[in-house]
This record gives structure tokens, C-alpha cells and sequence, in this order.
């Protein structure tokens, strides 16, 4: 459990430092436009770099979440539903995000 | 495990009093954790607004470069970078790795935290402005 927030941790640390230069620090105006987003999403890497941002992070925060709570005491047989809760709410952001992605970039080929 | 009631527990982790540099490290930790957290569902949600075409996000754009807007952006960034730093030095503790230095490691994790956040800060308003 603490070994996978790490590992997760440390791979945010360079999913999550290029996504932000690449969508703002070396943008003009620091945002991008709707025109920007579509041309920036419709390169492959940059797509499987956000996508495998997207998984990483989601991951990252929920079992950080379920963390907290744990802390909290929280009885075994909560946790047993708890973890089926987040993973399902895992598989949402990640079925959104994806759906997202994949629309933004089709509408650029 | 103790009988005391929840609320309590949590309370718990709240209280710096006696636990120095470990316990602020690990109550900041937590905070910016939630933090980051409902960050990443607004974040999430706002780019639902992709889908509805250039108007919709060129119009939340423009707001997103308002003062107000890049403040908040300042203070994420803070929270950020501090998530990330102690991120790094919990997980050297956890190797066993710098364990007599925790402390001093804490006030490494600030230090680069603020000067960083003033780099970024400063970018944020130099870019947009």
C-alpha cells in the first residue's frame, strides 16, 4: 500500500512536472485555446503521456483517500466496500477522461 | 485500537502540539493531499467544457487569466510542490534512507517549496500578463 502511493508518487513527479510546462509554461498566454488543445491532444506521444497521466494520478489520489480513512479507523468490512467503491469511481474518471481525450483528439485528425 | 470515538481520531492528526517537524510534515501532507484531490475533480469537470466546442473553452479561458483565477493557481502550485517535495523525502524515510536528518529534510522541502513556488509564480504572471 505505501509502496504503490510512492511508486505512483514518483511517477507523477514527471507525468505531472511535463504536463504542466507543456500546457503552460511554454504556451503562449499560459492557456491553451480550444484549436491549441485539439492540435496539442492529436499528437500521439503527448496523448499517451496525458492518458497514462490520467491513470497514474487517479490512482494516486483515491488510495490516497482511502489512506486518510483508513487513519480514521475505519472497520475492515467498510474497507472491504470502500475499495470496491473507489475502484469503481476509479474506473469512471479514467472511462471520462479517456472518452474526453479521444474526442478532443478525433476532432483534430 | 483505541475506543475513543472517531471524530477524535481525526482530531488527532490535527494536533501539532509535541510532534514538531514529523507531525507538520505529516498534517501538511494530508492537507494539501485532500486539497489536490478536490482539485483534480474540478480540474476534471472544467474540461468537460472541451466537449462543447472553441466557445465554451476560449470563454473559460478568458476567465481563467483573471488575477483572481491565477492566484488560486499560486497557491495550487504551492500546494503542489510541497505534496511533491515531502512526497520525495517520505519516501527516502520510508527506504530508511536520511532518517537522523527527518527534520532538517522538512525544512529543505519548505525552502524549495517557496523559492519554486516564486519561480512559478512569477512565470504564471509574466505569461498571462
Amino acid at each position: 500500500m505505501w509502496i504503490w502511493q510512492a511508486f505512483t508518487g514518483l511517477l507523477l513527479l514527471v507525468l505531472l512536472a511535463l504536463h504542466m510546462i507543456f500546457n503552460h509554461f511554454v504556451v503562449e498566454g499560459g492557456l491553451r485555446t480550444y484549436r491549441d488543445v485539439v492540435a496539442y491532444l492529436s499528437h500521439p506521444l503527448v496523448f499517451a503521456w496525458e492518458i497514462a497521466l490520467l491513470i497514474v494520478v487517479t490512482a494516486h489520489a483515491l488510495m490516497g483517500v482511502r489512506a486518510i480513512l483508513l487513519d480514521l479507523g475505519i472497520r475492515p468490512a467498510t474497507d472491504r466496500w470502500l475499495k470496491r467503491g473507489l475502484t469503481l469511481l476509479a474506473l469512471g474518471i479514467i472511462g471520462y477522461g479517456m472518452w474526453l481525450s479521444w474526442l478532443i483528439r478525433s476532432r483534430g485528425l | 485500537m483505541t475506543t475513543e470515538p472517531r471524530w477524535k481520531r481525526a482530531r488527532g492528526w490535527m494536533d501539532l502540539r509535541g510532534r514538531r517537524e514529523g507531525g507538520l510534515a505529516f498534517l501538511l501532507m494530508r492537507l494539501t493531499g485532500i486539497g489536490l484531490v478536490i482539485y483534480l475533480f474540478l480540474h476534471l469537470y472544467v474540461l468537460r467544457l472541451l466537449a462543447q466546442g472553441p466557445e465554451a473553452w476560449d470563454a473559460f479561458i478568458a476567465t481563467a487569466k483573471s488575477p483572481l483565477f491565477l492566484m488560486l493557481d499560486g497557491i495550487l502550485i504551492l500546494g503542489l510542490l510541497y505534496h511533491a517535495f515531502n512526497g520525495v523525502r517520505v519516501t527516502l524515510l520510508g527506504l530508511g534512507i536520511g532518517v537522523p536528518l527527518q527534520a532538517r529534510l522538512f525544512w529543505g522541502v519548505m525552502v524549495l517549496t517557496l523559492l519554486l513556488t516564486g519561480v512559478a509564480v512569477y512565470a504564471i504572471f509574466a505569461l498571462t500578463g
